[in-house]
Order: structure tokens, then sequence, then C-alpha cells
């Protein structure tokens, strides 16, 4: 047998070649186990092998017994989730086959409920980090279809007492309200009956005991050597200890807030993940993965399951565990692995999405828009869009009509316009919906006949001056000169923006280009904010038929800090574009194109920070050593004619002054890049405080503005009033719960099709801009909440103050995970 | 096919000929690279598409496009430089085998794109019924090495009148051009032509999906 064990694991169950094309389980594993005695080495993922293993050499097992628990131990102390929750699942595998005693199991559960009590306790631990606790308790729930049974059979009474144990923290704890989280927003209310995902595990958990612990999903390998294991001696696996709490410094409520912030982001609540990816920058043979994802040895259909848990992570909130683009790989690969099922799946699931998409977070609906253009681009746009045809006749703020709108956008971005008209010549209707065919829109368009106005003759004359290749120098003169006196400032920006974007319209490379090479002029006729906001309307005339350029453009000026990020973000809200809020992306993309360049310069920064400190920390023990060697070779002295003289060669003496005088400059040169760069960052950090400042306070102005007053009983408005999906599920609390994880999903989303196709969207176009505004105010703060976090004392001062309205501090609020309740004068 | 897992370091079977460093001095500047190659491109592919598609692994910083030698037009492939690492690796990793313009691109690690680099020389590229009423962008003038900038787009029109273009004979294609201003530029596009001819050899694609290209790039001046 020449194949690897590593092969062999992995074809456990296969018809194939590495087995001689048996299809026995048995001799397979037989075989395997064989080559992992000669290979001498262990695997994490064959536990009942070790079973097998510990048979024959028990040294061997407890070996393996001994470097789980020091590997579950730094686990527990490094915080590392996953081996944590995957270390316990082994352990149950390890006790299963008669490695492990059922009785060190049940102290290990019992270490991690006693911790997770103490961190509870407002004395002795810390609220704040509920979430820590209740990972615990989740990672045993979730060992338990792999090892409940046995434990039940082998230790029922000790058993009972974990279960009774969970049972009571799960009453003592906090019940996490995950509305910043949750893809779909059910209503305007709280839902107060509503799981959250411990109360949910653990009543699945009960279900399951009282099934008598027997989960088809869970494959029970070692039930067909139970007679060979039996006779294996089970090694005791030591105590563990968990990390001390970590006690809260102060009692403030910002501090509280931070706390539940950083322990959620360690421990967030939500982990419905695929474990057949690893996260780590190993790359993964995609083709093999997606294989064994359509081929797992579960007796069921799990189709829907797996697409379920692809776009439960694609829109798992505040990030998704990989960059949403992976996704689409993800299930291209799988509608190639399974065309006759999967492909029928995802747009069964399309569908079900779009028909709750006015429910949807926004962020959600931006991923999904996202993926399904950049899905359907590598099916030939391929797409039955007669059945969403009925789109056009909503008013042009219906939610199902902006997503197919913006995907048909951004399907036009990846390809062409005429291509994706033809795309949809199955429902014409739907061309109404195409934006115009992009192209500029030049105001100096030499046209002949009318030539004759100042404007078109200055651009001219600017067009002559870029092709004789007059330095910006000049060109700069010749506006002050020519244009400013006679024109005036707006009039220069108008001729010369208009035609330095033309000359940069044929590519992005021909736009910045034009920006390097001519950006001065257009730096020193937009000295402040006003100027800047018009060089945006300039843009935005100009690249009126293309949304994407308008983007970039932006997007460029910003990095050359032609434009600063406030000015966006006032542009973005001014009157214009807040009318455009809730019926195109145009104004947010652009708005969530500085928020993250203006982060990712900082992270960068970090990054090179960190960097340069490693580098000057070498430096400086560099430069010690060779000033020290310089020293006692010139100390080393001899008495030559009564005199002391040095004694050292003079040429090494040479050799060590320069490499002491190289070391130490270097040592400069880095601790001055350092500064520099610390520098910098100080001011990005300025920068992004009045960012997030200016940022908030333009929310709450236009939301101001615009929402519905509180009633005189102080009832806040319900937007959603005329959503008919919201009114059938105040009517049902069961249809409040419909996630994507509900197994009924599929059955109840038709329900709903049908229904919207019938009553139509009847939510005004207030409410519908209103909803949309929160929406993304709720996101912008969930995506920005670490920043936010460390600014919230000038936000509660200068923003959430007085009597900001209920709606527009609960949006911020749910998305910081901070609670509503106290300071609301409600 | 005995893991699941690739050999991370092992990042590009293909080897650039004119990397002047050594083999490992190469693997090294592929794993500090934050340029990717993309290849298999449709000629009629925009910027702007493959901004839109790139830009989802991460922002950009520069695209610069292949281009053919003689007309001044994009051959098929580019290159993409982000501002960070991550983002290139995720575009190798994500982006690869996907399809762009119907099209399925390669996606590789760069060493780091030099002037000279953009210069190809196609000879493939479907034709479709809907491709052949696609304007392909002219890049001429602006972007030769050494060239200083030629913006001539004042004056011009829209819509510009057709011309069927023979290029070796391999293959037809309709563009739109500039009569007045490529009659303008011939002089002075020629001689800078055949000044580069004798300085370099251009990127050269025999099929525009093979995945060995002969590649010959000009490394007069690094950046």
């Amino acid at each position: 047998m020449s194949a690897g064990w590593r092969t062999l694991l992995l074809r456990i169950g296969d018809r194939c070649p590495e087995y001689g094309g048996s299809a026995d389980h048995k001799e397979h594993i037989e075989t395997c186990y064989g080559v992992l005695c000669r290979e001498y080495e262990h695997s994490k993922d064959a536990m009942f092998e070790i079973g097998l293993i510990n048979l024959e050499n028990e040294d061997f097992a407890k070996g393996i017994v001994d470097t789980t628990h020091a590997n579950l131990q730094d686990a527990l102390h490094n915080e590392n989730r996953d081996r944590i929750r995957i270390l316990l699942r082994f352990l149950c595998g390890l006790m299963c086959s008669k490695v492990v005693l059922p009785n060190s199991i049940i102290e290990t559960f019992e270490a991690l409920l006693s911790s997770a009590a103490t961190i509870l306790d407002e004395e002795t631990g810390n609220p704040s980090w509920q979430p820590r606790a209740d990972f615990y308790v989740y990672c045993i729930l979730a060992s338990l279809p792999w090892g409940g049974s046995e434990l039940f059979e082998q230790v029922p009474d000790e058993f009972e007492r974990v279960l009774v144990g969970i049972q009571s923290y799960i009453s003592i704890r906090r019940h996490f309200d995950d509305i910043a989280f949750s893809v779909f927003e059910t209503d305007e209310g709280n839902s107060p009956n509503k799981k959250d995902f411990i109360e949910d595990l653990w009543e699945r958990i009960q279900v399951l005991s009282r099934n008598g612990w027997k989960v088809k999903s869970v494959p029970k390998p070692h039930l067909l050597f139970e007679a060979q294991l039996v006779a294996g001696v089970s090694h005791r696996f030591s105590p563990i200890s968990c990390p001390p709490p970590t006690v809260s410094q102060s009692s403030s409520e910002i501090v509280k807030g931070q706390e539940m912030h950083e322990a959620d982001l360690k421990y967030p609540q939500r982990l419905r993940r695929l474990h057949i990816f690893p996260t780590n920058k190993a790359e993964v043979i995609r083709k093999e993965c997606a294989f064994y994802l359509v081929s797992l040895p579960v007796p069921f259909r799990y189709e829907y399951l797996m697409a379920e848990t692809i776009f439960s992570q694609l829109l798992l909130l505040p990030n998704p565990p990989f960059r949403p683009i992976y996704y689409t790989l993800v299930i291209i690969d799988l509608c190639k692995a399974l065309p006759g099922a999967f492909p029928s799946v995802v747009v069964g699931a399309v569908h079900a999405l779009f028909d709750r998409i006015s429910n949807m977070d926004m962020e959600c609906r931006t991923r999904l828009i996202l993926w399904f253009s950049h899905h359907l681009s590598n099916f030939q746009f391929i797409w039955p869009w007669q059945e969403w045809a009925y789109v056009k006749d909503l008013p042009k703020w219906a939610p199902q009509r902006v997503f197919v709108q913006e995907v048909l956008e951004r399907e036009i971005r990846l390809s062409y316009f005429d291509k994706i008209k033809q795309s949809i010549e199955d429902a014409v209707e739907l061309e109404e919906l195409l934006p115009p065919k992009a192209g500029p829109n030049f105001r100096y368009h030499s046209d002949e006949g009318k030539e004759s106005t100042d404007g078109h003759r200055l651009s001219k004359e600017l067009v002559g001056m870029v092709r004789g290749r007059k330095t910006q120098g000049d060109i700069i003169s010749w506006v002050d000169g020519q244009i400013i006196p006679v024109n005036g400032a707006k009039f220069a920006l108008d001729v010369v923006s208009q035609t330095l974007l033309d000359i940069g319209s044929k590519s992005f490379t021909h736009l910045i280009t034009v920006l390097e090479r001519y950006g001065q002029i257009i730096s020193k006729l937009c000295p402040n904010e006003e100027m800047q906001l018009l060089l945006m309307d300039e843009v935005s005339a100009y690249w009126k038929n293309s949304t994407q350029m308008i983007a970039i453009a932006i997007d460029r000026m910003m990095g050359y800090r032609q434009i600063s990020n406030l000015a966006i973000v006032k542009w973005v809200f001014s009157p214009a574009n807040v009318d455009q809020f809730h019926v195109s992306d145009r104004p947010w993309e652009i708005l969530r194109n500085a928020v993250s360049k203006t982060y990712n310069r900082i992270f960068d920064l970090r990054k090179e920070i960190q960097t340069l400190r490693k580098g000057l920390q070498a430096a400086k023990v560099a430069s010690e050593k060779a000033a020290r060697e310089l020293e006692e070779a010139k100390s080393i002295i001899e008495i030559v004619d009564g005199q002391p003289v040095p004694s050292e060669n003079p040429v090494r003496l040479r050799r060590l002054q320069v490499r002491a005088d190289k070391t130490k400059a270097e040592e400069v040169t880095t601790e001055e890049s350092l500064e520099a760069k610390e520098a910098l960052l100080a001011r990005g950090l300025e920068e992004s405080k009045e960012l997030l400042r200016l940022l908030f306070k333009s929310f709450v102005e236009v939301l101001t503005e615009r929402l519905p007053p509180i009633s005189a009983d102080g009832d806040v408005p319900n937007l959603r009033a005329g959503d008919p999906n919201v009114n059938s599920a105040a009517r049902d609390p069961e249809a409040t719960t419909m996630e994507i994880d509900n197994e009924n999903g599929a059955d109840n989303d038709s329900q709903l099709n049908g229904q919207n196709k019938k009553i139509g969207h009847n939510v005004g176009e207030l409410e519908q801009w209103c909803l949309c505004t929160l929406g993304y105010l709720k996101s912008f703060s969930r995506q920005y909440a670490t920043e936010i976090w460390s600014h919230i004392a000038m936000l509660d001062q200068e923003i959430f103050v007085g009597n900001i309205h209920p709606l527009i501090r609960k949006a911020a609020f749910s998305g910081l995970c901070r609670p509503t309740s106290e300071g609301s004068h409600l | 096919m005995a893991s699941l897992f690739k050999d991370p370091s092992k990042l590009s079977a293909y080897r650039d000929r004119r990397f002047t460093g050594t083999q490992e001095e190469y693997e090294a500047a592929l794993q500090a690279s934050v340029t990717v190659y993309v290849g298999n491109m449709s000629f009629y592919t925009t910027e702007e598409q493959a901004y839109e598609l790139f830009s989802r692994a991460g922002e950009i910083r520069k695209i610069i496009m292949g281009l053919d030698k003689n007309s001044k037009t994009p051959c098929g492939f580019c290159f993409i430089l982000y501002y960070s690492r991550e983002d290139a690796e995720d575009a190798v990793k994500y982006i690869s085998g996907t399809m762009l313009d119907d099209r399925p691109i390669r996606v590789d690690f760069d060493w780091g794109f030099e002037e000279g680099r953009q210069w190809g020389r196609g000879r493939s590229g479907g034709q479709k019924e809907l491709e052949a009423q696609r304007e392909l962008v002219d890049y001429g003038g602006a972007f030769q090495p050494n060239a200083p900038p030629q913006y001539d787009r004042g004056d011009r029109k829209r819509g510009y009148g057709d011309s069927y273009r023979n290029d070796r004979g391999h293959y037809q294609r309709k563009r739109y051009r500039n009569d007045e201003r490529s009659s303008q530029r011939a002089p002075d596009s020629e001689s800078k032509r055949d000044a580069n001819d004798s300085e370099k050899n251009p990127r050269f694609r025999e099929k525009g999906d093979s995945d060995e290209e002969d590649d010959d790039y000009d490394k007069r001046r690094r950046r």
C-alpha cells in the first residue's frame, strides 16, 4: 500500500484506487490503521483509530490524551475559540473510543461551567464578559451530539448533574439581544419571545436528550469496533483550568459598554460556520473540498442545509468569516459539482431572500447584490427575470425594485450595457430599471456652430495647453490671470474640472494620470470644503450616466487629497443626494468608500508602525552591540614608553568605528520614520474622529427633519405599518422567527412570495426613506463599532443628546450593541 | 490529491524569464508582491470592468492594461496593483478561474510591474456578435514609455467613423478611431515604434488561453 495515511484517512468510505476499489468501511479502516501504525503519526481526525491504537500501544494513546490536554489548556488561555470547540468534540470522540474516562469529560464540563458561572457573578466576575461564559456553555452543548449517548449510558448521574448545571446557568444569564446582527429586521418593536443563540441551542439539545441522543448526521464509526475497543484502557484527562474572569476596572456605563463590545468581538454569539474550510492562510484546493462537500457521509439530502450555511455565512453580521467574494466561488464550485441539484437550490434561496428583501439588513442587501451580480456574470447572465418583471410597477423606492435595479447596475459594470439589455429580453419591462448607457457628458463639447461661449473657448485653450505640454505652474497662472478675474473662481473650477475630466475620460488609468499630472491645479482651485463640494457636483454632472465613474473619480480625488473625507460626507448629505437615499445605492457607495478609505489608511499605518517598532528594536540592539565592541576594543591599552596607548589594531578599530556609526545611523533613520508614521497616524486618528462626528451629526440632522414625530402619548411611530410582511408577522409570532435556518423555510417563503406579488409594496416614500437611512446608520455603527466606541464620550456629549429621536438612538445603539433603555427619555 | 491543502509556498508555476534575480529572489518577490497578473481577458474588457471585479478583493492602487504594441489597444492581459498583500492574495485565491466578460480569467502573483511590461502583441480574442459592436479603448500616445502625454481629445467628435483594421491577416476587428488624430500622430508614433522595436521584445502571446506564455519584457527602467 503506497498511499499515505492522510490519503487513506480522507478516502475512508470511498470506492477508490487507494483501497483497491473495495467499498467496505471496516476493511478500509483496518488498512488505514495499519498504515497509520507504520508511519507512526497521529491524526486528530481519527479519534476511534486512536482507540484501536490504544489497544496495542497504550503509551501512544496516553500521549495523545496529554497533548490534547495541553492544547485545550493553551486554547483556553489564548482564547482560540475554534480550537476549544473542536478539542472538546475530539475529547468526546476519544471518550467514545474508550481512550478517555467518561468521568474526566464530566470534570472538564464542570470546570467550564463553574468558570462560566463565576464570570456572571457581579462580585467575583464581570457580567460584561458573559459572551465568554456563553461560549464555554456553547462548547459543552455543541460536543454533546458526539458523546451525549455514551455519557448517558456510562455515567448517567454525573451527566444529569452537568445538564442541571447548564439549566441553572441558562436561568441566570442575561438574554442576548442580537438585534444588531440579525439579517432580517422583523418589526419595529422588540421581540422578547425570540430565543437567542444559546437558548435556542439548549432547547435543541434538550430535544435531542429526550430522543435518546440519536443524531443521524453524526457518524459513529466506533460502534463497528465496540467489541475490540472495550478492551482498551481508558486514560484520565487531567483537570483543566480556565482563565480567571477579567475584572471590571470601572463601573461607568461607557467602560462597561466598551468591555461588552470587546467581549462580544472575542466571543461572538453567532457560530453557524462551515468547518470544512480552514481560516488560515493555507490555500485550499477548492475542487477537492467541493467534492467532499457534496459527498458527506450523511443519510439525507443536505443541499438545502449546505446552501443555508453558505448564505448565512455570506450574510453573517458584522462580518462574514471570509471576504464575501469567496462565497461566489464556493457557490460556483458547488453548482458545478452538483449540476443537477445545487443550482435549483440557489435559485430557491435567491427567491426566498428576494421575497424578504424589504426586511433585510442594509449591509446584507449590499452583499447580496454584489454576490448575485457576480454569480450571474459567471453563468452567462441567465436568470428568469420575467418572474421579477412585476417590480417595475412598484414605486421606485420599493426595496425589491431597488434590488433588481442595483443588480442590473452591477451586472453592467462587470459586463456592458448591450449584453445586459439582451439578458433581460424576456422581461423587457425591466429595461426601465437599467441605468443610462454609460458615457461622459461634457459640457464644453466642441460642436460646430456653438463654440462661441467663454466656456467652450477656454476649455479648448486648456486642451491646447495640455497637448502643448505646458506645466502645471503655467496652467495655474493662466487660470489665475485669464479666468478668475473675468469669470470668477467657480466658473474657473467648472471649465477646468470638466475639461480635465474629459481628457481623463477614456479609462481609469487616463483619469489617474490626469489627476497626478494636473492635480495641483484642482487643489489650487479647491482650497476649502465649499469648492470641493462644487468639484463633486462637476464630477457627478460629467459622469451623470456612470455611477461607477463618479465613485471612482471621487475616491481617487480623496486619495490625492484634492477632496477631504469630510467634504465627501457633506456632499453625500447634501439635498440632491439625500433625495436618492432610498432609491439608489449611488450616494451610499461613495460614503462607504470614503469611510473605508479613511480607516484603511489608519490600519495600514498601524501595521507599518508595528513593523517599524520591531525594526527599531533590532536596530537598537545592533547599534548597542557595535558601540560596545568599539568601546571594548578602545579600552585595551598597553603601556609603551610609560605612556598608555591603544593596543588594538588600528584597522580593526576603524572597521568597528564604521560599523558603530552605520548601525547608529540606521537606528536614527528607523526612529525618524517611526516618528513620521506616528505623526501621520495621530493626524489620521484626529481626522477619523472628525469624520465620525460629522457622519453621525449628518445622519441625525437628515433623520430628525424627516422622521414622523412621537405621538402625544409617547408611541414611537411604526414605519412599517404598510408592510404586509410585518402585519402578517405580527398576527403570527411564528413567522417572525422564520430565519434562514428554519427547516420549513422554503415552504413559508413560497407563501410569502405569493403574498408579496398580490399585495405589492405599501410602505410610503417617506417611511421607506427613513427605514433605509436608519438601516444604513445601523450598518455604519456596526461596521465601525470599535472605532466609534473609542470616541463614544464625544458622541454622547455632542450627538446622542437630549431629545434625539428614539429611532435614531435605537439604530445607532443597536449597531453598537449598546442598551437603549437607559438614557432613553421614553 | 492527498491533501486538501495546497503547499502555500508554491506560488506559481509560471516563471517570468525577464526577472533578473535568482530563483530565490524571484520567489521572495512573489511572496511579497502586491501585484497580480491577469490573463486570458477579452480584448474588449475595459479597466472599469476589471476595477469592478478586482475591487471586490480590496482597494486597488493601479491598473495597467497590457497593450498591443502596434495598435495601442488592449490585448488580453493586465496588472492590478493593490495596496495590501492580503488583498492581492484574495484576488489570486478567489478570482482566478472565474469569469470576467464571459472568459475564464487567470490570476497569478506577479513580481511587480515595471515600465515596458505593458506591451504585448496578441493574436487571439473571441469574436462574438455583440462584442464586435464594442469599442476597443485606444491607449495611443499617452502611455508610451518616455513619451510625454498626448491628449488630443478636445476637438474630436463622438461616434467617430468605423474603420476596419487588418492586422497581419489573422483577424479582422471593427473598431472606432479618430481619423483626424491618427493622421496627425502617424509620423510621430511611427518613429517611436521603431525605436521601441530595437530596444525591447514585446510580451508575446501565441494563444490567449495558454498557461505557459513566453514573456519578454523591457527591463530598462525599474520603478
